[in-house]
C-alpha cells in the first residue's frame, strides 16, 4: 500500500505525465499509444516511458489488440493521494476555524 | 491534479487585529502553533510542535511581509520539501477577507510524502485537537 502512493505521487509530480493521463481520461475509449504520441511534441519513446511509469503507478492499463497497444485510464490511485492533500484541506479549514474563534474572544474580553 | 490549497473566509473584524494576529508570535502561539516567529523578510520561523503528543516542528524563511501580505516558506522537519504558505488581508463591505494559499503540494513526492502521510494521519490530529480545546476555553473565558 505503502509503495503504491510513493508510485503514483512520482507519476502524478511530472507535469506531461499529467497530460498524457489527462489526455487518456478525457477519452471515453481507449487511447493507442500512436495517438497520443500525435498530441505530444516529445518522442514517442519518451511518450513510452512516461506510459510505462504511470501503468507502474496502475493509473494506465494498458491492452495489446494486434501490433498497437491501447492505454484505459483508472483514477482508482489517485483516491489514496486525494486522501493525503485532504489532510491540509482540513488542516486549514481547522486553523480558520481557530482563528475566527480567537478573534471573537479576544474582542468579547 | 491540483497542486494548492485555496481558502477564503471573512471575518467581521479589522484588517489590523487580523494581520497581528497572523504576524505576531505570541498570538500565533495562541490560536495556530507555537510559534518563533517575526515578520521581517528572511527571518527563520519555528512552529514548535508540542513534543508529548510527537507533533512535527514546521519552519521556514519569511519571504515577504507587508501589510497586508504575508508569505514565507513551510518545511516540515525531518523532510526537504518547500512549499509555500501566503497569506492576504483585504477590507471588504462585510469585514475582512483573508484569502490563504497553500502551494507547492505537488512537491510533496515519493518517500518524503510517505513519510508525511504516515506522521500526519497519526500525529497532527492529536496537535489540533489540543489547540481546539485551547481556543474553546478562550472563547469560554471570553
Amino acid at each position: 500500500m505503502q509503495d503504491k502512493i510513493t508510485k503514483v505521487l512520482k507519476a502524478i509530480a511530472d507535469p506531461t505525465r499529467r497530460e498524457i493521463f489527462h489526455a487518456v481520461v478525457v477519452t471515453a475509449t481507449a487511447l493507442s499509444i500512436s495517438q497520443i504520441s500525435g498530441q505530444f511534441q516529445i518522442s514517442r519513446q519518451g511518450v513510452t516511458k512516461h506510459i510505462k511509469t504511470l501503468e507502474g503507478a496502475g493509473l494506465i492499463q494498458i491492452t495489446s489488440q494486434g501490433r498497437e497497444r491501447y492505454c484505459h485510464a483508472n483514477p482508482k490511485p489517485l483516491e489514496e493521494v486525494q486522501k493525503w492533500l485532504q489532510f491540509y484541506d482540513k488542516f486549514w479549514d481547522d486553523s480558520l476555524d481557530r482563528l475566527g474563534s480567537y478573534l471573537d474572544a479576544k474582542k468579547e474580553a | 491534479m491540483k497542486d494548492s490549497i485555496s481558502k477564503e473566509v471573512t471575518f467581521n473584524h479589522p484588517i489590523d487585529t487580523i494581520w497581528k494576529a497572523i504576524t505576531q508570535a505570541e498570538e500565533i502561539s495562541t490560536w495556530f502553533i507555537q510559534a518563533d516567529f517575526k515578520a521581517e523578510p528572511g527571518y527563520q520561523y519555528t512552529f514548535v510542535a508540542s513534543e508529548e503528543n510527537n507533533c512535527t516542528n514546521i519552519t521556514g524563511e519569511v519571504k515577504a511581509a507587508n501589510p497586508y501580505t504575508l508569505v514565507y516558506t513551510w518545511i516540515v522537519e525531518n523532510t526537504d520539501v518547500e512549499t509555500t504558505v501566503t497569506w492576504q488581508l483585504e477590507t471588504t463591505e462585510n469585514g475582512t477577507l483573508l484569502r490563504l494559499e497553500h502551494s507547492g503540494i505537488s512537491n510533496y513526492s515519493g518517500d518524503t510524502a510517505l513519510t508525511m502521510f504516515t506522521s500526519y494521519s497519526n500525529g497532527w490530529d492529536k496537535c489540533m485537537v489540543a489547540l481546539e480545546e485551547h481556543a474553546q476555553k478562550m472563547v469560554h473565558a471570553g
